[in-house]
């Protein structure tokens, strides 16, 4: 049984300038997202990986081509009803800063469903506090934590308010490998224990093993994909690639 | 260096508007007053200078009384000198010139001018004349008792043409008179918003003055002789019994330039103390920015020093560019008050005060002082954070974010609660009988120590004051406290503007609070009448006497009696004293006699407080020499002691002291006691009709004359009020900046909440709270300080009679209110930014 499409991109396009000095970013994309899945995006430098994840996220307008998420068609969408969407139905975890350093891990953990004047499923939050391993450390507030404690707050904010999709832009970049590898479990069991549908994008091989899927980008096109990678396929493919 | 340092100030644009906006604010005030007071000064200078152009001399009596706050009461000279300063050779033409009290009254019954508050209201005398003053315009000088000239802006403010009827009021009650004429001043419609009334030098006599007598005489030479020859000649041919002297048209000139220019610097003073204050408060703003800059370019700095900067070099950068900033900034601040200059005589000129034109008057003093005052203030507010730029780690260019560093250090602390306990102490000291002079010293250690410990309160104040907007707002209202607090330093310097302006508003306003209240319970003990008649023309002209008399004969009123005031000389120095009526006093008006009766008071008598007899060690039948206004000297014995000085002060004499004299009585306010039985309906009808008779005073019931007593001091509020608006100003402008400046800091904090959800109004939110926090922040501080500096201030005044401290309450409620919209309006710009940061590159700049 092929699971629905959390999100979906169709014909896609960013182009950035015109004329001679246009650049191609993102060049008639189409991909889905299915629920319940882990994805990786993967591709070198400026292949268009991190605009795809921002266009499909509502963080940055395409130039041509429609997005949905949760079936929801977010071109058609005005700021005010796109912040909606964002805060409701997509979670966020970034490479760096990605907690308001005046709020507990705690505040952080709920910022998207207090904006929303949303309590939010108390126990659903609890479960996901227990995953990623930050009982004790709700009070504290962002610079009391260390870089990975940081990170799995980000990643239990993303899951709070049960979104329909996940963005994660190179969670792991700013980790050691052990922090970073913990991290990648976390996520994993997100979606194998919580149920979580999961876009992360990155280049490196190791973390996108951890998904079962991974979507290649080059030049700003489809390159390719893979379906449960290890981090041997993943390099050899990259290698096939020409990368 | 310099090459970094100009680099640095031109690829930042909007951080040096920034910066120099508080420099233009603050020195804005400083050349707008500058010029303003010149250009004022140059006019009235003008102006005198055209009145006397073509008088060569100027006789006058040498008799004069000097009282307080530089009022003049110069005795009048005979008329018949008139005739013979005519006949001394050299002398052209002559005129017999009167300056008294008469008020027009306007076609709708009403005066004309504001009475008290605005300019005075004369009676003179006009007639051909070579070195006329007056010069007819329309119709002629009037002729005969029945005939009035007006000047032409008076003319035109009343309606008036020429063959109508005009109601006027002077020393000898109220008249009608036929307008036969309009006369200008010199160049100008009215000198200065004066109303004047000119009549024949026998009607201004009898009419205005007394009969035989005028003020001065202003003489035209023929020619034939010099100024001084001319001035020479008629002093010899008076008697010198007369005691009169002759000044020459130059001397007379500059004696009323002087004496203007006096009673300008007095309002020159005034305004550019509140521009220096308005320059402190300024100057917390410029030191904020200064540091809030060098925060944000730690990473930059630190850069510098990585690579091979000194720290010498990197903190002088930062002071080339504060000598930039203060340099433009300034020359900007100077245009800026020459504008704001203008907008002052435009506001003076809706205020009715019409002012000759004589063109802005900019002194090369103003431009200097502006320049440097500017200057020296940018720097030195930039001093301290260009030094800790300076000491800035290279290391610090790693860092990631570059947060202003928050350390209190201990040493803050106490050094703040040292200064506030020394302050006390000595404000203490005062209190248990040092000299007040002490008083100014503990005030300004108790402000500097709460300025000093500012960051160490704002931080608990802060979130003390976010908890409402916590509960009414939720997560933004949290984010909005959290940020107010985040930075304690920087939030105490935005609030110090506000904290300033609101300390010393809420002080005036407790003084003024507690002498309302004092005058209240003053007017409530000695008042016993049900109405009272006030007039506002204070020193200059008042009731007639006979408006008491007259209201005396009416059926309805049990009792009326009139309080006046007289200018004398005792012991070589002026005084004042208050004149009653003693056969009308009684049940009326109360003294609250401890010795004496009312009918002790005779015109060779005279009654003196209570405290007056206690210092000086007098006693009943003890003498008092008074010398009145036309010299004459009065020997009065003491017979009564009184224990109300509030009103009366130190001397009380009898109205009809000044019968055989050429000085003229004004009584400042009648009280009336009804019969019993009299409605309030009727009393008023028949009351105001006598008034209305007069043209002048206000009918007002006893609580209404209370009320309006204690109401004078909404005056000084007024003033006062102005200040706080040029701090409002600055505060305003402090927390925008602070604001923007955080707005651009926290850059990649917005972009994350707009992209994990917040709405951009959301985003206003928080920015607009943490505005009204920063700002009641201050408000509270400032109004704790100011009901403090005002109990010290009323208790230092306790010598002034006054005795009862009043919080005021209502101020402190609006200055709140004010502080809640200050902090709305300051965040509407930075909120509007703030939705503006770029989500995108706020969260994909690593």
């Amino acid at each position: 049984m092929t699971n629905p499409s959390a999100a979906t991109a169709t014909n896609v396009s960013k182009i950035y300038g015109h004329g001679d000095s246009e650049v191609r970013a993102l060049d008639n994309v189409s991909v889905q997202f299915e629920t319940g899945k882990f994805t990786a995006i993967m591709g070198p430098s400026g292949s268009g990986k991190s605009t795809l994840m921002h266009c499909m996220a509502g963080l940055d307008e395409m130039t041509q081509g429609s997005v949905t998420i949760a079936e929801i068609d977010i071109a058609s969408l005005k700021d005010k009803e796109l912040t909606k969407l964002r805060r409701d139905k997509i979670g966020f975890v970034f490479q760096s800063f990605n907690l308001v350093p005046t709020l507990t891990a705690d505040e952080n953990i709920r910022l998207p469903l207090l904006l929303g004047n949303n309590k939010g499923n108390e126990e659903w939050i609890q479960k996901v506090i227990n995953t990623v391993h930050l009982q004790d450390r709700l009070t504290h507030r962002p610079s009391e934590l260390s870089g990975g404690q940081q990170q799995r707050v980000a990643v239990a904010r993303a899951l709070a308010s049960e979104p329909a999709i996940i963005f994660a832009d190179e969670p792991t970049g700013n980790l050691d490998s052990t922090t970073g590898n913990e991290i990648l479990s976390f996520m994993r069991k997100a979606v194998d224990e919580l149920g979580q549908t999961i876009v992360m994008v990155t280049h490196d091989p190791v973390s996108a093993s951890y998904a079962d899927r991974i979507v290649f980008l080059k030049d700003g096109k489809i390159a390719g994909e893979l379906q449960q990678p290890t981090p041997e396929l993943v390099l050899d493919y990259m290698k096939n690639l020409g990368h | 260096m310099w090459r970094i340092a100009l680099k640095g100030i031109l690829g930042r644009k909007a951080r040096l508007v920034l910066t120099s906006l508080a420099v233009i604010l603050g020195t804005s005030f400083l050349s707008g007053t500058a010029v303003f007071s010149a250009t004022l000064n140059r006019t009235f200078d003008n102006l005198f200078s055209d009145v006397f152009r073509n008088v060569d001399s100027y006789v006058r009596s040498t008799q004069v009384i000097e009282a307080d706050f530089g009022a003049q009461e110069r005795q009048r000279i005979p008329v018949e000198l008139v005739d013979m300063v005519k006949q001394v050779p050299g002398v052209a033409d002559v005129q017999a010139d009167i300056q008294a009290f008469a008020r027009i009254i306007g076609k709708d019954g009403k005066p004309l001018g504001s009475e008290g508050a605005g300019p005075p209201t004369f009676g003179g005398v006009g007639q051909e004349f070579k070195g006329a003053l007056w010069t007819i315009s329309q119709g002629r000088f009037a002729a005969g008792p029945n005939e009035v000239v007006l000047d032409e802006a008076s003319a035109k403010a009343g309606k008036f043409v020429l063959n109508d009827k005009v109601k006027v009021v002077a020393q000898a009650g109220s008249r009608e008179f036929t307008l036969v004429g309009i006369a200008s001043y010199g160049d100008v419609r009215s000198p200065g918003g004066a109303t004047f009334a000119l009549f024949d030098l026998t009607t201004a006599q009898e009419f205005l003055a007394k009969p035989g007598f005028v003020d001065d005489i202003l003489v035209s030479g023929d020619g034939s002789l010099s100024d001084e020859e001319l001035a020479k000649a008629i002093n010899a041919a008076i008697p010198s019994s007369y005691k009169t002297e002759t000044l020459t048209g130059a001397q007379i000139t500059k004696e009323t330039q002087d004496q203007i220019g006096t009673a300008l610097s007095f309002f020159s003073i005034l305004l550019s103390t509140f521009s220096y204050i308005a320059l402190g408060v300024g100057s917390f703003v410029i030191y904020n920015v200064f540091s809030i800059s060098a925060a944000q370019r730690q990473r930059e700095n630190a850069l510098l020093r990585a690579i091979g900067a000194s720290k010498k070099q990197v903190t002088r950068a930062l002071m080339i560019e504060s000598v930039v900033v203060g340099l433009f900034g300034s020359t900007i601040g100077l245009f800026a008050g020459i504008g704001l200059s203008k907008a002052l005589s435009a506001l003076l000129k809706a205020a009715g005060i019409d002012l000759p034109s004589g063109g802005l008057v900019v002194p090369r003093s103003a431009i200097i002082s502006t320049i440097v005052v500017g200057l020296i203030v940018t720097v030195a507010s930039a001093w301290l954070p260009a030094r800790r730029a300076g000491r800035v780690p290279p290391l610090a260019a790693m860092r990631e974010t570059a947060i202003e560093v928050v350390a209190l250090s201990r040493r803050r602390t106490l050094f703040g609660l040292l200064l506030i306990a020394l302050g006390t102490a000595t404000i203490l000291a005062v209190t248990s009988g040092a000299s007040n002079k002490w008083l100014g010293l503990g005030i300004l250690f108790v402000f500097s120590g709460t300025i000093t410990l500012g960051p160490v309160i704002a931080r608990p104040v802060a979130l003390m004051l976010g908890k409402p907007a916590e509960k009414l707002r939720g997560v933004t209202g949290t984010m909005a406290r959290q940020n107010s607090a985040r930075n304690p330093k920087r939030t105490s310097r935005t609030a110090s503007p506000v904290l300033i302006g609101v300390a010393l508003v809420t002080a005036v306003a407790a003084l003024a609070a507690s002498i309302r209240t004092q005058l209240d319970g003053v007017f409530t003990e000695q008042f016993k009448g049900d109405y009272a008649i006030s007039t506002d023309a204070r020193g200059f002209g008042g009731l007639s006497p006979s408006l008491a008399d007259d209201i005396n004969t009416l059926p309805e009123v049990e009792r009326a009696t009139g309080i006046g005031l007289l200018t004398v000389k005792i012991d070589g120095k002026g005084q004042y004293l208050t004149t009653i009526n003693p056969a009308t006093v009684e049940g009326v008006f109360d003294l609250g006699l401890v010795s004496g009766t009312y009918a002790d008071l005779t015109p060779e008598t005279i009654f003196v407080s209570q405290k007056y007899a206690k210092n000086n060690n007098a006693k009943l039948g003890d003498t008092i020499q008074v010398s009145l206004a036309d010299a004459q000297v009065k020997t009065l014995a003491i017979a009564g002691i009184y224990e109300f000085d509030d009103i009366a002060g130190k001397y009380t004499v009898s109205r009809d002291l000044t019968k055989d004299s050429t000085v003229i009585n004004f009584d400042l306010g009648v009280y009336i006691k009804l019969k019993s039985g009299v409605s309030d309906q009727s009393a008023r009808t028949v009351l105001q009709a006598a008034v209305d008779k007069y043209g002048q005073g206000t009918l007002l019931s006893k609580r209404e004359y209370i009320d309006k007593q204690s109401g004078q001091v909404n005056q000084l509020l007024g003033l006062i009020y102005g200040l706080l608006f040029l701090s409002v100003i600055i505060a305003v402008v402090g927390i925008i900046i602070t604001l923007l400046l955080s707005v651009f800091e926290r850059q990649r904090e917005i972009g994350l909440l707009r992209a994990v959800g917040m709405t951009k109004s959301q985003v206003r939110t928080t920015v607009r709270w943490e505005s009204v926090i920063t700002s009641l922040l201050g408000a509270v501080v400032g109004i704790v300080l100011g009901v403090g500096l005002g109990w010290v201030i009323v208790y230092a005044l306790r010598d002034q009679g006054l005795s009862s401290f009043s919080v005021p309450v209502g101020s402190t409620v609006s200055i709140l209110i004010m502080a809640f919209i200050i902090g709305v309006l300051a965040a509407v710009y930075p909120a509007w930014r703030a939705t503006r940061v770029n989500l995108l590159s706020a969260i994909t700049t690593a």
